[in-house]
C-alpha cells in the first residue's frame, strides 16, 4: 500500500473513531448507514469495478441481510450479532449462487436486466406474502448482543452510537482488509483479466465463469452484512430494502465514489448518506436530483470522487517536481 | 520424434457446407509447421479444430494422445497448448507485468489463492521478468498495455502466450500489421524465445511466404478444405504446381532464384 | 373454454402494446447500438400524459368517443422529448457499454420522480371510458371493442414499419446506416439527423404504446420497471435488432403473462417477474439473435 494511502486511511480511521465524541447523536446515527453501505459497496464493487458486471438487483442481498437480522432476532429469538451476520450472509450466498449461475452467461445489458428482475421478484415476494414477511410493514429487528454483551443499561440510541458504532467500524476495517487482500491476490488478477478481455483471459487459462460466480457470491455476502447493519439501525426490515431504486442507490454510490478505485465505494457511501440527508431536507423529490447528479458523473466525471482526487494529487505532484 | 498434435481424418461441415473435408496432419517435437493457403480455404476452421475450439463433425484431434475435441481455451491452456491471435488482444488497463502474470498464475496453478498478494510473489515476479526479457519488454513492465505501440502489443500478446509454458504454440499470422522490415526480426525473436522457453513445436499460420520459406521445417498447404501438400520447404517450393496454386507467382527469394 | 379465450385476447392485447415498445427498442438498437433502459419510463410517461390529455379534452367538451385519437396524439407529443434524450446519450456513445447503461438508468431514476411530481404516487386511470366503444361478442366471451382496435392498430403499425424499412428510401438508408455507419457517412448521409429521428421514432413507439394501454390498465409508478424487464424479455426471445423477433417475442411474453395472471392472480406482480426470468433463462435457442456471450 502506498504511503499516501496508508496515511489517509489512518487519519480516516482516527476520525471515524472520534466521531461519537465530537458529533451530536443525530449525526452519528447518520454515519451508521454510511458504514453499512461502505461494507455493502466493497462487495458490490468487487463485482462491478473489478469483474465488470453491472448488477441492477443487488439490493436483493441487502434485503436478505436485513430480513435475516429481523427474522433471526424477533422470530427465532437469536441474540448474537455474530451469528446473525453469519447466517444472513451465508443465506445471501446460497441465494446468490443459482442467480449467478443463471446470469453470468449473459452479455452486459441482459445481465443487468436479469439481476433487476430477480431483485424485483424478491421485492414482490416480500410484499405479497404477508404472513411470512410482514408485507409492506415488514418485520421488527431486535437489538442483538455484541460479542455476548447485551448492554441492557443503555437505551437504543446510546447503544447505537456507542458499542454498536465501534463494532461496525471494526467490521468495516476487517472486511475492508479481507477485500484488499482479495483484489490483490492471484484470484483478483484473474478477475480483472476477465473484465479486460474475456476471450484472451480464457486463452491464458482463466476460468471466467467460475470466477465470476465466486465474485458474485462474495458481493452478496458483503451486501447482506451491510443490510443487517441497516436493519438493526432502523429497527425494521421492510420490502423497500429490495426495491429497484435501492439497487439504484448502490449503483449511484459506487459511481459517485469511483468504481475504478478500491476506496471509491467507501467514499461514495459516506458522500451519498450526507448528500441524501441534505437533499431530503430540501425536497421530497431527491431521487430526481440524485439521478441528475449521476448523469453529470457519468458524462463528466466517470472516475468519481476518488478519481478526481487522484487526478488532483497527480497534478500537485507534477507541479511540485 | 514424438507426435504432439495430430488431426486424424478430421471433417467439419455446417449443414450442407463442408468446411474441412478430411484432413490429417501431425506435428511433432522440434517442428515448425506452417499452414498456408488462400483465404476461405479453411485455415481458420482448421486452426479452431486443432486448438479444441470447435468439435469436428467426424475424425479426431489429439494432443499428446488425448482427445481435445471442443475442450475450449481454458482446458487447452491446461493441456499445454497456447494460441496467439492475428488481431491483437490485450488487457487495456493492465500493465505488461500484470498481463504476463495472468498467464504465470494459470500455469503455476495459483489462481485460487485468495489472500496472497500477487505483486509480491517472488516466483511470479521472476518468471514475469524472464518472459518479458525474452521479448525485449523488460523496460515496459509497468506500462499499461493500451499505451504500448502496436508492435509492442503484438509482442506482449505472444509473450503472454509463452508465459503459459506451453509445449505447443499456435501463432495466427503473428506478423500481420507489422512492417516488412520488422517481420523477420519478430519471427527470429519468437523462434529463439520458443527454444529458450522450452516450447517443443510451433504451428504457424502465415501469408508471408518469405517467412514461411525461411523458418518452417514443414509446410502444409490447404485448399478448399483439403490438404494440397504437406512437404518440407525445399520440396514445397520446387514443385511449380503447388507454388502456382498457393503463391500465384514466384515472389521474394524464389524470384531471386535463391531456392 | 371462455377463460382460455379471455387469456388469448388479453395476452394478444398486451403483446400488441409490448410490441410497440420492443419495436422502438429494436429500431434504436439496430441503427444506433443504443440500449435504452428508460423505454419503460417513456411508456409510463405516455400513459400518464394520455390520461391527462383525455381528461382535459373531455372536461373541455370533447365527446368521450374521441378518446382514442387523443391518446395517440398525446403519445406522439410527449415522444418529442426523444431528440433531447438522444443528444444526452450521444455524450457516452463512444464509451464502454456500461456507461450507456448507467446513463439510461439514471434517467429512469429521474423519471420516477418526474412522474411522481406531476401525477402523484397513486395509480391513475380513465375509468369506464373504454366502454364508449362497446363490446364485441367472440364466441363465449365479450371483448371490449377498444382492445381489438388496439390490436389491429398495432398490427397496422408493424406492417407500416416493415414497409417503411423495406420500401421507402429513408428506410433503406436507415438499414444501410445500421449495417455500416462509416459508409453512410461517406455517401453523404446526414447520420446525426438520422440518429435523432430514429431515436425519436423509437421513443414515440414507446409513449404511444403507453398511452394506448391506459383505458384498460392503470398508470402507476411501478410501470417503468415492469415494462423494461418485459420489453427486454421480448428482445431476448426475438434477438437484439430484429423486428420480426420483437413480434414473436411480444406474443410469447404477452400470452405467458396473461396465463400467469389468470392462474395465480394473487401473485400478479410476482408472476410478471417470474415469467420474465423464465423467458430470459430458458430462451429458446437461436431464434433470432445472440444475447449470450
Amino acid at each position: 500500500m502506498r504511503t499516501l494511502q496508508a496515511v489517509l486511511l489512518s487519519v480516516a480511521l482516527v476520525v471515524l473513531l472520534a466521531l461519537p465524541r465530537v458529533l451530536s447523536q443525530y449525526h452519528v446515527t447518520l454515519v451508521l448507514p454510511a458504514l453499512a453501505y461502505a461494507i455493502a459497496l466493497l462487495g458490490y464493487n468487487l463485482l462491478f469495478g473489478y469483474t465488470g458486471l453491472l448488477s441492477f438487483g443487488h439490493a436483493l442481498f441487502v434485503a436478505i441481510g436485513g430480513y435475516g437480522a429481523a427474522v433471526l432476532s424477533s422470530r427465532l429469538g437469536l441474540k448474537s450479532f455474530e451469528l446473525i451476520l453469519l447466517l444472513s450472509a451465508v443465506t445471501a450466498v446460497l441465494v446468490a449462487i443459482p442467480i449467478a449461475l443463471l446470469s453470468v452467461r449473459y452479455v452486459k445489458i441482459f445481465f443487468g436486466i436479469l439481476t433487476l428482475a430477480f431483485g424485483m421478484l424478491f421485492h414482490s415476494f416480500l410484499f405479497k406474502f404477508y404472513n411470512l414477511t410482514g408485507g409492506d410493514t415488514g418485520i421488527r429487528v431486535l437489538r442483538p448482543t455484541l460479542l455476548g454483551r447485551a448492554y441492557e443499561d443503555l437505551d437504543k440510541t446510546t447503544w447505537l452510537v456507542g458499542p454498536f458504532y465501534y463494532y461496525c467500524v471494526v467490521l468495516l476495517v476487517v472486511l475492508g482488509f479481507v477485500m484488499w487482500r482479495l483484489v490483490h491476490s492471484p484470484f483478483g488478477l484473474h478477475l480483472v483479466a476477465t473484465r479486460e478481455n474475456r476471450r484472451k483471459s480464457e486463452y491464458l487459462g482463466v476460468r471466467v465463469r467460475f470466477f465470476r460466480l465466486i465474485a458474485f457470491a462474495i458481493s452478496a455476502f458483503y451486501c447482506a452484512v451491510g443490510g443487517a447493519i441497516l436493519a438493526i439501525n432502523t429497527g425494521q426490515a421492510d420490502p423497500e430494502l429490495a426495491y429497484w431504486t435501492h439497487s439504484g442507490d448502490l449503483v449511484f454510490m459506487t459511481v459517485l465514489g469511483g468504481f475504478g478505485n478500491f476506496f471509491g465505494p467507501v467514499v461514495g457511501a459516506f458522500s451519498y448518506v450526507f448528500l441524501k440527508d441534505q437533499l431530503v431536507g430540501m425536497t421530497q423529490y431527491w431521487r430526481f436530483w440524485l439521478g441528475l447528479i449521476l448523469v453529470i458523473l457519468v458524462v463528466l466525471f466517470p472516475r468519481g470522487l476518488a478519481g478526481l482526487f487522484e487526478r488532483m494529487w497527480a497534478r500537485l505532484h507534477r507541479s511540485t517536481m | 520424434m514424438s507426435t504432439l498434435l495430430e488431426a486424424i481424418d478430421v471433417r467439419k461441415s455446417y449443414g450442407d457446407f463442408v468446411a474441412i473435408d478430411g484432413i490429417s496432419l501431425a506435428v511433432g517435437e522440434g517442428e515448425l509447421v506452417s499452414i498456408v493457403g488462400p483465404n476461405g480455404a479453411g485455415k481458420t476452421t482448421l486452426v479452431n479444430l486443432l486448438t479444441g475450439l470447435l468439435p469436428p463433425t467426424s475424425g479426431h484431434v489429439r494432443f499428446k494422445g488425448q482427445d481435445i475435441a471442443g475442450i475450449g481455451p481454458v482446458m487447452l491452456a491446461k493441456h499445454g497448448m497456447a494460441r496467439a491471435f492475428q488481431l491483437v488482444h490485450i488487457f487495456p488497463e493492465m500493465t505488461v507485468a500484470e498481463t504476463i502474470a495472468v498467464a504465470v498464475v494459470s500455469q503455476t496453478g495459483k489462481s485460487m489463492r485468495f489472500f496472497t498478494p500477487v505483486r509480491k510473489d517472488p516466483a511470479v515476479n521472476q518468471r514475469v521478468r524472464e518472459v518479458a526479457q525474452i521479448f525485449g519488454l523488460e523496460r515496459k513492465l509497468d506500462t499499461q498495455s493500451r499505451l504500448l505501440s502496436q508492435g509492442e502489443q503484438k509482442l506482449l500478446d505472444i509473450a503472454s502466450a509463452f508465459a503459459l509454458a506451453p509445449e505447443v504454440i499456435l501463432l495466427d499470422e503473428p506478423t500481420s500489421g507489422v512492417s516488412s522490415g520488422d517481420k523477420h526480426g519478430l519471427m527470429r525473436n519468437v523462434v529463439d524465445a520458443a527454444r529458450k522457453a522450452g516450447v517443443k513445436a510451433i504451428i504457424l499460420v502465415e501469408h508471408d511466404m518469405d517467412l514461411v520459406a525461411e523458418y518452417s521445417t514443414r509446410i502444409v498447404a490447404i485448399q478448399a478444405g483439403k490438404v494440397l501438400a504437406d512437404r518440407k520447404p525445399d520440396d514445397f517450393f520446387n514443385d511449380p504446381e503447388i507454388v502456382a496454386a498457393i503463391v500465384g507467382k514466384r515472389v521474394g527469394r524464389l524470384a531471386a532464384g535463391a531456392a | 373454454m371462455s377463460s382460455f379465450l379471455d387469456i388469448l385476447i388479453g395476452g394478444v392485447f398486451h403483446a400488441a402494446v409490448l410490441f410497440l415498445v420492443a419495436a422502438g427498442l429494436q429500431l434504436v438498437f439496430g441503427v444506433q447500438k443504443i440500449v435504452n433502459l428508460a423505454c419503460g419510463s417513456f411508456y409510463a410517461l405516455g400513459a400518464y400524459f394520455g390520461i391527462t390529455a383525455v381528461t382535459w379534452c373531455i372536461a373541455h367538451g370533447m365527446p368521450p368517443a374521441l378518446f382514442l385519437p387523443v391518446l395517440i396524439v398525446a403519445g406522439l407529443v410527449v415522444g418529442l422529448i426523444g431528440p433531447f434524450i438522444e443528444a444526452l446519450l450521444l455524450t457516452v456513445y463512444h464509451r464502454d457499454e456500461a456507461f450507456q447503461l448507467l446513463l439510461t438508468f439514471a434517467l429512469v431514476l429521474m423519471f420516477q420522480d418526474v412522474l411522481r411530481f406531476f401525477w402523484g404516487a397513486d395509480p391513475q386511470q380513465l375509468g369506464d371510458l373504454v366502454m364508449s366503444y362497446g363490446r364485441v361478442h367472440m364466441g363465449a366471451i365479450q371483448v371490449p371493442t377498444y382492445n381489438l382496435l388496439v390490436i389491429f392498430a398495432s398490427i397496422a403499425i408493424a406492417l407500416g414499419l416493415g414497409a417503411f424499412l423495406q420500401k421507402t428510401r429513408f428506410g433503406r438508408i436507415l438499414r444501410a446506416t445500421a449495417e455500416n455507419r462509416e459508409m453512410s457517412l461517406a455517401l453523404g448521409v446526414n447520420v446525426r439527423w438520422m440518429y435523432a429521428s430514429v431515436f425519436t421514432l423509437g421513443t414515440m413507439l414507446g409513449t404511444v404504446g403507453g398511452a394506448l394501454v391506459v383505458p384498460t390498465a392503470a398508470a402507476s409508478l411501478d410501470m417503468p420497471v415492469e415494462l423494461v424487464v418485459e420489453a427486454f424479455a421480448v428482445v431476448v426471445i426475438g434477438g437484439l435488432g430484429s423486428m420480426r423477433g420483437a413480434l414473436v417475442g411480444a406474443l410469447i411474453v404477452g400470452l405467458m403473462r396473461a396465463a400467469a395472471i389468470s392462474w395465480y392472480s394473487e401473485l400478479e406482480m410476482l408472476a410478471i417477474y417470474l415469467v420474465v426470468i423464465v423467458v430470459l433463462v430458458a430462451r429458446p435457442g437461436g431464434l433470432f439473435g445472440k444475447p449470450l456471450e
